[in-house]
């Protein structure tokens, strides 16, 4: 017989109801709650990390590296498993060099579990404090951009700040350079040890790029403008060395220039717009190619026909006069831009080809109009929109319009190029795709081209405007340019730019060289403030590139 | 007043022992197969648990954990043969020596944890308390079967109260608060299947309730503590988890976060990150039951809690077949601190039950819980069997 009683029912009944209580808990948080409470369980060991891709190198056409990643490390804290933040932050500060109030500050955050102690540290620091075996302190691999020839190119190429591009090369061919970051994901225990690495998917590197520029044709161009800006006081100045049959931009200099390194102070203190393809100038009398090819190209004049070019002449409001003061006198089309005579290539333009022709020759010619580089910001250039009565005596000879200084070296580029233009470009191709597609196009027949660059070479002649330009055992064509600078209610006084544009040898030209000083002082003419720089930089190029002379040397 | 197999007999004297084949014959073989699946699912959840615990040495708990549970075996078949009747005649011996060896590891004791509970022996550390859970119960049960005309008097009781304090005070202040309550919960389980009235219960449990309130919010408000820092704030986070500190509660959170993601069919030992990874902690100890549910699923926490229903069960009605009040009020005890521990020690991993330093019977790594525990269940066959035996002779 067995003896049942309440009390042993009650005790019962609290069994049951304690394992009913304890069952159900449990099925709730391993049904109900299984997914939040995996997920929470998972987040803490499991942590996704970007692998950074490998930035392309760009390197000069002959293999220079202009823009290289380096290795570097960032030092990241998990203030959480600091021991000591005073002490840790003193070695940490003490190693890497940096300051040591922020670095305290942040690992005596406790609550936190991330502080980015020095991003991008340079490797042999980060190794430094890595022997230290500072706890809650983690080292990552990155990738620091640095520019080894400093100056050199320094606003073509840009800069990388931290994940983004700032302007330049850096951020044209930012799609081919960066690359497509990794993905990883990190296993970790409770103490933020790395037990397990699980690859995603692997880093791929950016592709290299190789540049038509030539970092020696480069350096040389930004020291003779040094020289240059400093012997005529001037306010800064550019230059653009060509290859006129490619298109192929071998050096655009300017100064004062930077070091790519640098660029943050540099940027604050304005020097990383690249002038010769983001700003525009009034280009004065280098335009008159384009009144004079233009008329040329119509058959409405020869390189003899003969005008009669007065000492001033009126254009409605405007009265215009020639550099040099002169009488009455007869002047053949080519000695009105051997001279670069005003008053001429206005008779000329009116005669022939007034506001239409005008328009059409610029546009031809590509002005107003950016040229396509390969290069962030290029700007258009500024065309009048509005054409009163005067503009005809204004833009024939370069003013009231503005272009950009690859523009004009463009255009006597497909000058120098038999009449052929060709896009100009920086990229002369990136690793292992096709070179870019190049625009061309035929601007003059190569006839009247042969005319147009005849003239040009009387230029740069005893008789010419740049007889500075000349260059022992080449024949050099070109023209001069000398624009007053418009301000703000017309033009500055005692205000010049002082441009050339010359292509060596004439006879077939190899090279395109531009040199615009802005705001020279002493002199301010093209033919002696921009034609020696001209005479330097092609002289040094003709050597480098080993163009041999055409001239037989007197 | 309740009626026991063997009560009318009940008597100071020496019973005649039944002989060791009718013992044999009277076992309560459900009870023994249950306490041995219930020794395997533990030793398969230890195999879990402690799997990466040892660099290089995924076996080292668990060969331990075999080797105590062998000893345990054997002490079990002993105190499975051995007349329970020995235990009255000497409790007062039994009551001493416990109280002894407990207050003795104050002098001998071996610190872990900020708690001074363990004796090493050399080869093992052994923790008297966890002894201490059977032979307490045995000492009072003794203690109330002399009682057993005075049962009803308030003199007994108070007694019987007042004697259960010492060893619950030395366990107490070691200090293991977890431990001190099993005790209580045993002799409020003694008291009760001894036939204690209701109102000398309902009187003692007004009196725990005004303690505990006293010990937790009344005191530390007036500027007098009982408990440990970290005590006070696991108990009082229990009741308030909204407003606990970050480290208070972080037990808890890895603790569910293991049971959760352990969903239906667990996630296996080498998935289970939370033990893996030491996010949870005590994961082979305190909080083993989180881990074992992390790597077990749902099915292997329902599996584990099903047998300990059984076994649960099984001595309940132990209880009913019991010869005399001694044996009865014994089995009780044993039962109610088995379930207290069940409860509390899983309840505390799922946030149902404050968080004391319990470990769950036959699962938690730990040789002298093990071998305790077997030790009880030997007790609980033994009763079984003589009540059994006695009845059958009649």
């Amino acid at each position: 017989m067995r003896i049942v009683n309440s009390r042993l029912r009650l005790l019962l009944l609290v069994i049951f109801v304690t394992f009913g209580a304890l069952l159900a808990r449990s099925a709730y948080l391993q049904t109900v709650r299984a997914a939040s409470l995996g997920a929470a369980g998972q987040s803490q060991t499991k942590g996704a990390i970007t692998l950074p891709a490998g930035r392309g190198t760009i390197f000069d056409r002959v293999g220079t590296p202009l823009a290289i990643g380096e290795q570097a490390t960032d030092v990241v804290a998990d203030p959480m498993q600091i021991t000591d933040p005073h002490r840790e932050a003193k070695v940490a500060a003490k190693v890497l060099g940096i300051p040591f109030r922020p670095v305290v500050l942040a690992l005596s955050q406790r609550k936190s579990q991330y502080f980015l102690v020095e991003r991008q540290a340079p490797p042999a620091k980060a190794t430094a404090l890595q022997k230290r075996n500072l706890p809650g302190f983690t080292f990552r691999a990155d990738e620091r951009r640095t520019y080894p020839q400093g100056t050199v190119a320094a606003p073509l190429l840009g800069y990388v700040g931290v994940d983004r591009t700032l302007g330049g090369l850096e951020t044209e061919l930012n799609a081919v350079l960066e690359g497509k970051p990794g993905k990883e994901i990190v296993v970790s225990d409770a103490l933020g040890q790395v037990v397990d690495t699980q690859q995603e998917r692997p880093a791929r590197d950016g592709r290299d790029v190789f540049l038509t520029l030539d970092s020696q044709i480069q350096a040389n161009a930004e020291q003779v403008l040094q020289a240059t800006v400093r012997q005529w006081h001037a306010k800064d100045a550019t230059a653009i060395v060509m290859d006129p049959r490619t298109g192929a931009i071998l050096a655009m200099a300017q100064e004062p220039g930077y070091n790519a390194n640098n660029f943050p102070q540099a940027y604050g203190h304005g020097l990383t717009v690249d002038h010769a393809i983001n700003d525009v100038f009034e280009p004065g009398s280098v335009f008159k190619v384009v009144t004079i090819g233009g008329a040329l190209a119509q058959h409405d004049v020869t390189p003899n026909t003969e005008f009669t070019v007065p000492g001033s002449l009126k254009v409605a409001d405007r009265v215009i006069h020639d550099a040099e003061r002169h009488g009455t006198e007869r002047l053949k089309v080519s000695q009105i831009l051997q001279r670069s005579s005003n008053i001429g290539t206005v008779e000329i333009a009116e005669k022939y080809l007034g506001e239409a022709g005008l328009k059409k020759w610029m546009a031809r010619f590509g002005f107003g109009q950016q040229t396509g580089i390969d290069f962030p910001g290029e700007s258009p250039g500024i065309l009048p929109s509005y054409w009163s009565g005067s503009t005809i005596g204004n833009v024939p000879i370069g003013q009231g319009v503005s272009v950009t200084a690859l523009q004009l070296a463009s255009t006597y580029a497909a000058i120098a190029n038999g009449g052929v233009w060709v896009q100009p470009h920086l990229v002369d191709h990136v690793l292992g795709q096709e070179p870019p597609k190049l625009h061309k196009r035929r601007i003059l027949s190569p006839a009247v081209d042969d005319e147009l660059r005849n003239m040009l070479r009387g230029v740069v002649s005893d008789q010419g405007t740049a007889f500075l330009a000349k260059i022992p055992g080449y024949s050099v064509a070109g023209k001069t340019g000398t624009a007053q600078k418009p301000g703000g209610h017309g033009y500055l006084p005692g205000e010049y730019v002082a441009t050339f544009v010359g292509m060596v040898p004439a006879s077939n030209p190899r090279l395109l060289v531009l040199v615009s000083v802005d705001e020279p002082h002493g002199q301010i003419y093209g033919g002696l403030v921009a034609a020696p720089a001209f005479e330097q930089i092609a002289s040094f190029d003709l050597q480098y590139l080993e163009v041999p002379p055409d001239l037989r040397i007197k | 007043m309740l009626e026991y197999a063997g009560s009318q007999r009940a008597g100071l004297r020496e019973r005649e022992a039944p002989r060791l084949l009718a013992v044999v014959r009277s076992l309560d073989w459900v009870l023994l197969a249950s306490v041995a699946a219930l020794v395997v699912v533990g030793l398969w959840g230890v195999a879990g648990v402690t799997k990466f615990a040892v660099p290089n040495d995924p076996t080292y708990y668990l060969n331990r954990q075999i080797l105590y549970a062998v000893v345990g075996a054997v002490v079990l078949v002993v105190a499975a043969l051995i007349d329970p009747d020995l235990y009255r005649r000497y409790w007062r011996w039994i009551f001493g020596g416990t109280a002894g060896l407990i207050a003795f590891v104050f002098l001998l004791g071996h610190a872990a944890n900020g708690s001074t509970r363990w004796i090493s022996l050399g080869f093992f550390t052994f923790q008297p308390s966890e002894f201490g859970k059977l032979l307490f119960v045995l000492a009072l049960a003794g203690m109330l079967a002399e009682r057993q005309r005075l049962i009803g008097e308030w003199g007994t009781t108070m007694k019987v109260v007042l004697f259960a304090a010492l060893p619950v005070l030395l366990v107490f202040i070691q200090p293991d608060l977890g431990t001190a309550l099993v005790y209580i919960a045993a002799l409020a389980a003694m008291l009760f299947v001894a036939g204690a009235p209701w109102r000398h219960l309902a009187t003692l449990a007004s009196v725990a309730v005004l303690l505990v309130a006293g010990v937790l919010w009344i005191g530390p408000a007036a500027g007098v503590t009982f408990l440990k820092g970290y005590q006070q704030q696991r108990l009082t986070c229990f009741t308030h988890p909204t407003t606990c500190p970050v480290a208070a509660g972080y037990n808890l959170d890895q603790s569910e976060a293991a049971i959760g993601s352990g969903q239906f069919h667990g996630r296996g030992p080498n998935g289970a990150t939370q033990v893996r990874f030491g996010f949870l902690p005590a994961s082979d100890t305190d909080f083993v039951f989180a881990g074992y549910a992390e790597q077990r699923g749902f099915i292997g926490a329902a599996i584990l809690l099903g047998l300990y229903l059984l076994v649960l069960w099984r001595g309940l009605r132990v209880v009913t077949v019991a010869r005399d009040l001694f044996s009865a009020v014994v089995a009780g005890g044993i039962v109610v601190a088995l379930l207290f521990q069940i409860f509390v020690n899983v309840g505390m991993t799922m946030g149902i039950a404050p968080i004391t330093g319990i470990p769950l019977p036959f699962v938690s790594v730990g040789g002298s819980s093990m071998i305790s525990n077997l030790a009880a269940m030997g007790v609980l066959l033994a009763i079984h069997a003589r009540g059994r035996a006695s009845r059958r002779r009649r």
